[in-house]
């Protein structure tokens, strides 16, 4: 259907529309006109990716192209996700429209390489890959043709090469298995021309980390211009993101890689000195006129860039004293040894970055502008090497990263060094962390760069808190409200269990067998009432474990399975891709299935449960944050002096913003519906329950807030019945929640009338 | 089978342990296979009825009689359900509930079933030894089998079991059950009733096992089974317990000796019932409800079949043969269904320990070794490779059950020892490749919006030592060993997913090494079967597109419409038909407007010319003008069809709706079940066997009595309508009369080829 919002037509890929994704469409359309940030909190379950998507590409067609739409989701399948949306809404705009929409991921995700797939992880085929492609191999290659090369990238580069605004990629929205599949049909490599086409694309789909984390967005997206429309959906965790983007730790088995990598790089510079000694020469006297960075990179040498943010890097010549390969070396090997003697602690030492750097300086005589060139230094110097096998230079990258983060920032970071882990304190583990606190460090240049930035999630309450997390100033902050035809959602708030007596994850009371045998009731009893699928989220891995452990023998895992079947999240992700994929089959073939998750975990972050696959979620427990870990305790100090946020506040906030997120999984639209339980005794308390979001509380009457399983369970048997019943779609009276295209044309032109 | 393994233990577990099920003290799980003595019993018998109260009966015989099938109709008077009086029926299963009619009852329907089997004569071998069932000796078993009704059909299946008289173990002929009789070679059935034909004389060899109910239970029961897979045998009941153990005495010490010679000359001789008939198809209740199905649905076909199967004109085969069409669009929906795997954990072995010694006890049946092996691949694979060669299957199981152990206890460093030492152990307890493997394999074809395996690469925060390390969310990964422990969560995630993949093979469980073969093979099938990359492509993003749809955003979809079931055809297309005249209205046929009056010598001129023009400038191409033969071919079809339509609306008008309804009702009937008749007796010439022979004389026979009839309604008919019905019937009578002469013909033919000439042929 097209809509007009306030004089701009809409195409929106679907017959009707909910009034709130009108409402959010015209807030959206004034944070766009007025060409400022926009902090937006919509309800999951109603449709809020589909109005964004469709009110931006209608509102750039209406400006006939001349900005781009970054969209940046949090995972790689949320971003299929949001391309097959697109894919859907590029079928219902008018004909003559060209639009480009691609997703980019790395190449792990794009190569169509057989050779190079077949590595493991991500470094490894990115190494194989520049193995096959570097520059300095392609020319080897050109002389002797034995060297191998990517016939996938050669192609590429001939088409490409033709000119460099040769539209190689026709319009249209492609995946990433499209753009696989395209570059398999062409024999083009999807990963480079993906790159070369974000350029051109109108819509461009990607992780949020290609705007965030410094080292990958200095290469990725700087070409991206001002006015980027820049979306990050599902944000309600990208104050973590920014913060983990500025983040390194580094721990004894990093140090040893480190000292190993130096002394292959110091063999490599024997060897060339003795072969080929003009190389080295030129790389110092790029290095006196002042470039760190050798200049136009061919777009395969590219590494991953610095990691602190652009606009603090130091635009000088590199310090003479690390210009010779060699002499550099040893500053790398001093700077090792330092790390290892600190490592070697017996206590928590938490130290901020002046002080380590004035330590440094003082203890291995490396001073604060050395320490910040590191990471342009080592880059130069294993592009001169010629080094391909980026994977194994892992380590000592990690070093220089650590380096010159600690000598750009002097706030908002701190360095904590950890003999042992605080749960295993008879395993000496020592690790040595710098840690960011500041979130809006990371995000401040994309604030800055881009004229709009539209965050926004299902959940965003307190929405004040954002922009101070975030330091920023948004032009528009709503939170919108969801208008349901029938009460669709049934959250409930379980507080004893079915012997009366209470349930919680705290502390002292999670381990105690009468709470897990009531969790495990409460799961039997629910397993037997609710039909197709059942999510459950615990606080943590190993609370996960052990619940289902005893479970397991106390017998109630069997019991349970004599209804439904039961998948597990578990630390390895394949296995648990796996088990997601089956326990959807498991609620299809109408077999039914619990699934068992963590909250925070992968699974929690952007695996959706809507209609069969989740008719009930159970959150046992609040899912507080580790209390005792130093960063956290580090970083509320932080909030503590810098925003004045409480420390119980803040902890209470992101506990129930993560119960949130897991418990809003279940529904998607409005013709969708589930139950959600929190079973914890604490959540019946003011102050934890009134920071969940306002959709959710709307719907929690005052009769659910201290249930026993008993009750839980009738509730849950009656409201699944009146689920069950037909109903009208529409909404009767005043009250529409679905509306045609008519009823959208009627509204504004009441609008007008007021006006 | 059941597989006892008995492990040294280190803790004691004091879970106290079920009792063993064991033996035959529950009723056979498929009262179907109860085959009775005697083949020419009725050993399965059920009763159906639809919605309106309308009764079939399916009676189906054993193999070795002529037919399979039986019907019984309501006219037949068989109403069963609403007058017995269920009371229940001595047995040892305690899952069914059974009912037994009065006797009175029986000897009702005793006496229907013989009356059926002896009208249809379809039951006794030959037709000069009818079957005579004697009422009395009936146990008539009514199975309200919840198994088998489907609520939906309001079907209800009864099971109906005839047998009776009296068994000779090593007994005397003369009836003395004192005396033993000394031949070990057969046992010998004798019914009561002497005239009846269900006699046995079945050799002991041909027996592989013998099973009895428990004394003092309801029945005393004794079964000898011939064959243990397909559950055939016979089944006795003996009126007491001494009677039946002294013959189980006797019976056990032969089968004891027969089996204790090996090599024994396995002759397959069946008594000497085999020399009968050839075996017809054996009929699955599967095809028999779909035959019920379609003859419930149809009513025309119902009466075809009632007037034809049910009088013996036409067998139950010859008449379904010409209908496979309608019998075969089933079979492509219907695929068969298969049990699939239950939900519970059945490789979770848990081993029980009696707490006196130092031991605890893993029992493993069959199906608890199915489980492991489509759960466990490595464990399936290193059996494939040791069992037979390298070890025993009992050594080997002992060592699976030593690993499950170690693995139960937690006892890694244990683990990791006895892994060292013992390579076979290690296979137990070291990662499973083929799962990863096969994982890997899977996660390609995963659903993209759950591929979580793909972020693992996209962000470049998780490189290795970036990003906060030691946090709540993260816990130490623990640092896998050669001896990897398997989790819980691991297990169960691999149970769930065997369990939806589902019991892909179909073999009797029992020999573990055929299960392991099958499992192995029907898995390579699978892997052979699975889809090009760019089909999974297409298939993802179909399921993308899926699940980001909001449904209820979109416009409501068209609703499926159910297929146009027409009642009367005949009806249906006329008024069509009419319909399309009508609508082309009044134009002029085409037919009319060519001018007819040119002379013979014009015409003649005009090929003339026409041929010379051909000659001189060659055809034209095309010959005919296209529009030209268009408006002719148009014109022609619409004259046919219209001259048809007014002709059907004439004879319609003129002939059937003026004569009276019952006549026009037996005439319509008449003519199906001549075209039914006739289709068969043209079908079956040349006549080449017997079979065909004696289904033309039958065929001949019915088309006699319908002649008949059409005489009888022609004559009777009243005078105003003679003519019309006289009209009607004449093409009728003439069909008939050309088969009747082909008939004669043929007949002529063959007497004279035999030679074989009556008295006072001549030549």
């Amino acid at each position: 259907m097209k809509l007009e919002v306030e004089g701009l037509t809409v195409y929106f890929p679907y017959e009707s529309i909910y009034p709130e994704q009108v409402e959010y469409m015209r807030e959206l359309k004034r944070a766009l006109d007025a060409g400022g940030h926009a902090l937006l909190e919509m309800p999951t379950g109603t449709g809020k990716t589909a109005a964004l998507l469709s009110l931006i590409v209608s509102y750039s067609i209406h400006k006939s192209f001349k900005f781009k739409l970054l969209y940046c989701t949090r995972t790689v399948h949320e971003m299929e996700k949001t391309l097959a949306e697109l894919r859907l809404l590029a079928s219902h705009l008018p004909t003559p429209t060209s639009l480009l929409a691609l997703g980019l991921s790395s190449r792990k995700n794009l190569c169509v390489n057989p050779h190079v797939l077949s590595a493991q992880s991500r470094d490894s085929v990115d190494a194989a890959c520049r193995r096959l492609t570097a520059s300095w191999v392609r020319s080897l290659a050109h002389d002797n043709p034995q060297v191998p090369t990517c016939p996938f990238f050669e192609s590429y580069d001939r088409a490409a090469s033709a000119g460099p605004d040769t539209l190689l990629l026709p319009p249209g929205v492609y995946t990433l298995g499209d753009l696989r599949s395209f570059g398999r049909s062409k024999g083009w490599c999807p990963y480079f021309l993906a790159r070369q086409m974000i350029r051109y694309a109108n819509v461009v789909v990607y992780s949020y980390q290609y705007l965030l984390d410094p080292k990958v967005a200095t290469i990725i997206s700087k070409e991206m211009q001002k006015e980027c429309v820049v979306v990050f959906d599902e944000a309600h965790n990208i104050d973590n993101v920014c913060i983990e983007a500025l983040s390194v730790s580094i721990r004894k088995q990093t140090l040893e890689g480190a000292t190993r990598n130096l002394t292959q790089m110091s063999q490599e510079i024997e060897r060339l000195k003795a072969t080929d000694a003009g190389r080295l020469r030129a790389e110092y006297n790029r290095l006196v006129d002042g470039l760190a960075q050798r200049g136009n990179l061919a777009i395969t040498d590219a590494w991953l860039g610095n990691p602190a943010l652009p606009d603090d890097i130091l635009k000088e010549a590199v310090p003479g004293n690390i210009r010779r390969a060699e002499h550099f070396l040893s500053v790398l090997r001093r700077l090792v040894q330092y790390l290892k003697s600190r490592l070697l602690t017996e206590k928590v030492e938490t130290e901020n970055p002046v002080n380590f750097c004035a330590a440094i300086n003082s203890q291995a005589g490396i001073d604060q502008k050395m320490l910040k060139f590191c990471y342009d230094r080592l880059h130069s110097l294993m592009l001169t090497l010629e080094i391909t096998n980026t994977d194994e230079f892992m380590h000592i990258q990690t070093v220089c990263d650590f380096a010159t983060l600690v000598s750009t920032y002097a706030r908002g970071f701190s360095i904590i060094i950890e003999p042992y882990d605080e749960r295993m304190p008879t395993i000496p583990d020592p690790v040595l962390q710098l840690s960011c606190h500041d979130a809006s460090l990371a995000i401040k240049p994309v604030f800055d760069r881009f004229q709009s930035v539209i965050i926004t999630s299902g959940t965003l309450s307190p929405i004040d808190l954002y922009p101070r997390l975030l330091n920023f100033s948004p032009v528009i902050s709503r939170s919108f409200t969801m208008s349901l035809t029938r009460d669709c959602i049934c959250p409930m708030v379980l507080t004893r269990g079915s012997d009366q007596l209470p349930v919680s994850t705290k502390f002292d009371m999670r381990s105690d067998p009468g709470v897990v045998r009531n969790y495990g009731r409460l799961l039997l009893e629910m397993v037997a009432a609710v039909p197709d699928g059942i999510v459950c989220f615990f606080v943590s891995y190993s609370y996960m474990d052990g619940i289902v452990n005893s479970w397991n023998e106390m017998g109630i895992l069997q019991d349970v399975m004599q209804h439904k079947l039961v998948f597990i999240e578990t630390q390895d992700v394949v296995e648990t891709t796996l088990a997601l994929d089956n326990y959807r089959k498991a609620c299809d073939c109408g077999r039914g299935a619990v699934f068992f998750s963590v909250a925070r975990g992968k699974v929690a972050e952007g695996i959706d449960f809507d209609r069969h696959y989740g008719r009930l979620v159970i959150m046992f427990g609040v899912p507080f944050q580790y209390t005792l870990s130093r960063i956290l305790l580090a970083r509320l100090e932080y909030l503590r002096e810098t925003f004045q946020i409480k420390e119980g506040d803040f902890l209470t906030f992101d506990a129930l913003r993560q119960a949130a997120q897991c418990v809003g999984r279940v529904i998607r639209s409005k013709a969708d519906y589930g139950m959600m339980i929190f079973a914890d005794k604490r959540y019946s308390r003011h102050d934890k329950r009134s920071k969940l979001p306002g959709w959710i509380l709307s719907h929690l009457h005052d009769a659910h807030l201290n249930l026993s399983t008993d009750m839980a369970l009738h509730i849950a048997r009656e409201f699944l019945r009146r689920m069950a019943q037909p109903y009208d779609k529409t909404g009767c009276g005043s009250k529409k929640t679905l509306l045609s295209e008519e009823d959208v044309m009627k509204m504004s032109e009441g609008a007008m009338d007021t006006y | 089978m059941e597989l006892l393994i008995e492990l040294s233990q280190v803790i004691i577990d004091r879970r106290p342990r079920k009792r063993q099920r064991l033996g035959w003290d529950v009723w056979p799980e498929n009262p179907m296979k109860l085959q009775d003595v005697d083949g020419y019993i009725i050993s399965d018998f059920s009763l159906t009825t639809n919605r309106t109260e309308q009764w079939f009966c399916v009676l189906l015989v054993p193999a070795r009689a002529p037919q399979q099938i039986g019907f019984l109709y309501p006219d037949s008077g068989i109403a069963i359900r609403r007058s017995c009086k269920p009371f229940r029926v001595p047995t040892n299963s305690t899952q069914r509930s059974l009912s037994l009619i009065p006797a009175t009852r029986i000897r009702t329907i005793g006496t229907e079933v013989q009356k059926l089997t002896g009208a249809s004569s379809i039951l006794p071998p030959s037709p000069s030894l009818p079957l005579r069932v004697e009422v009395p000796f009936i146990y008539l078993f009514l199975y309200l089998s919840s198994l088998h009704s489907d609520p939906k059909q309001n079907l209800i299946r009864y099971k109906l079991f005839l047998s009776g008289g009296r068994l000779e173990v090593g007994f005397d002929k003369n009836g003395g059950n004192k005396r033993r009789y000394k031949n070990e070679e057969r046992f010998v059935f004798v019914p009561n009733d002497p005239r009846s034909l269900m006699k046995l004389n079945v050799e002991f060899k041909n027996i592989k096992g013998h099973k009895f109910s428990k004394d003092g239970s309801k029945q005393a029961l004794l079964n000898l089974t011939q064959d243990p897979e397909k559950g055939t045998g016979y089944i006795f009941e003996f009126d007491n317990f001494t009677d039946r153990n002294s013959c189980r005495d006797f019976v056990g010490r032969v089968l004891g000796k027969l089996q204790s010679v090996p090599g024994r000359p396995n002759e397959q001789s069946v008594p000497e019932k085999s020399a009968g008939a050839p075996l017809p198809e054996q009929l699955s209740a599967v095809e028999m409800e779909r035959r019920i199905k379609l003859l419930r649905e149809d009513s025309e076909l119902l009466r075809l079949h009632k007037q034809f199967v049910l009088s013996g004109v036409l067998t139950e085969s010859e008449f379904w043969a010409t209908r496979k069409t309608l019998l075969g669009e089933d079979t492509t929906r219907m695929t068969k269904q298969r049990p699939g795997f239950k939900s519970a954990m059945l490789a979770d072995v848990r081993p029980s320990a009696d707490g006196r010694t130092n031991k605890v006890t893993f029992s493993l049946t069959p199906e608890i070794i199915q489980q492991i092996f489509a759960e466990k691949p490595a464990v399936h694979r290193a059996f494939l490779n040791l069992v037979p060669s390298k070890m025993s299957e009992k050594d080997f199981w002992t060592k699976y059950c030593r690993a499950e152990y170690l693995n139960r206890t937690r006892n890694a460093v244990v683990a990791g020892a006895e892994a060292a030492e013992d390579e076979e152990l290690a296979v137990f307890l070291k990662h499973d490749d083929i799962l990863a493997n096969e994982a890997r394999r899977k996660i390609r074809r995963v659903d993209p919006t759950l591929d979580m395996e793909a972020d693992e690469g996209d962000d470049y925060i998780h490189l290795p030592d970036h990003g906060i390390l030691r946090d709540a969310q993260k816990d130490t990964a623990e640092t896998e060993t050669e001896v990897s422990r398997r989790t819980l969560s691991q297990d169960l995630n691999r149970h769930a997913a065997v369990v939806l993949e589902g019991r892909a093979l179909d073999v009797e469980l029992g020999d573990t090494r055929t299960v392991a073969e099958a499992l192995a093979w029907s898995k390579q099938e699978l892997l052979s079967k699975e889809k090009s990359e760019e089909n999974v492509n297409l298939e993802k993003q179909e399921k993308v597109a899926r699940m980001t749809e909001l449904e209820d955003l979109q416009a409501p979809r068209n609703p499926q419409y159910a297929s146009l079931c027409i009642k009367d055809p005949r009806e249906y297309f006329d008024s069509q038909q009419a319909n399309a005249l009508r609508a082309l209205g009044g134009t002029e046929f085409g037919t009319n407007s060519l001018d007819l009056n040119l002379s013979k010598e014009e015409v003649y001129r005009h090929l003339k010319e026409q041929i010379s023009e051909a000659k001189s400038r060659g055809l034209r191409n095309p010959i005919i003008r296209p529009d030209t033969a268009l408006k002719v071919f148009s014109g022609l079809s619409q004259h046919l069809s219209s001259t048809r339509f007014q002709l059907g609306k004439n004879s319609q008008e003129s002939a059937l709706d003026r004569i009276p309804h019952r006549t026009k009702d037996d005439l319509m009937h008449h003519w199906t079940s001549i075209q039914e008749l006739l289709r068969h007796f043209w079908s079956s010439y040349p006549i080449t066997t017997a079979g065909l022979y004696n289904k033309v004389q039958r065929v001949k026979d019915a088309m006699g009595q319908i002649y008949q009839k059409l005489q009888e309604i022609k004559e009777s008919s009243q005078s105003d309508f003679r003519h019309q019905v006289s009209l009607l019937v004449q093409p009728m009578l003439q069909a008939l009369d050309a088969a009747f002469a082909h008939y004669d013909s043929e007949q002529q033919k063959r007497t004279a080829k035999s030679g074989a000439k009556p008295n006072g042929y001549v030549r």
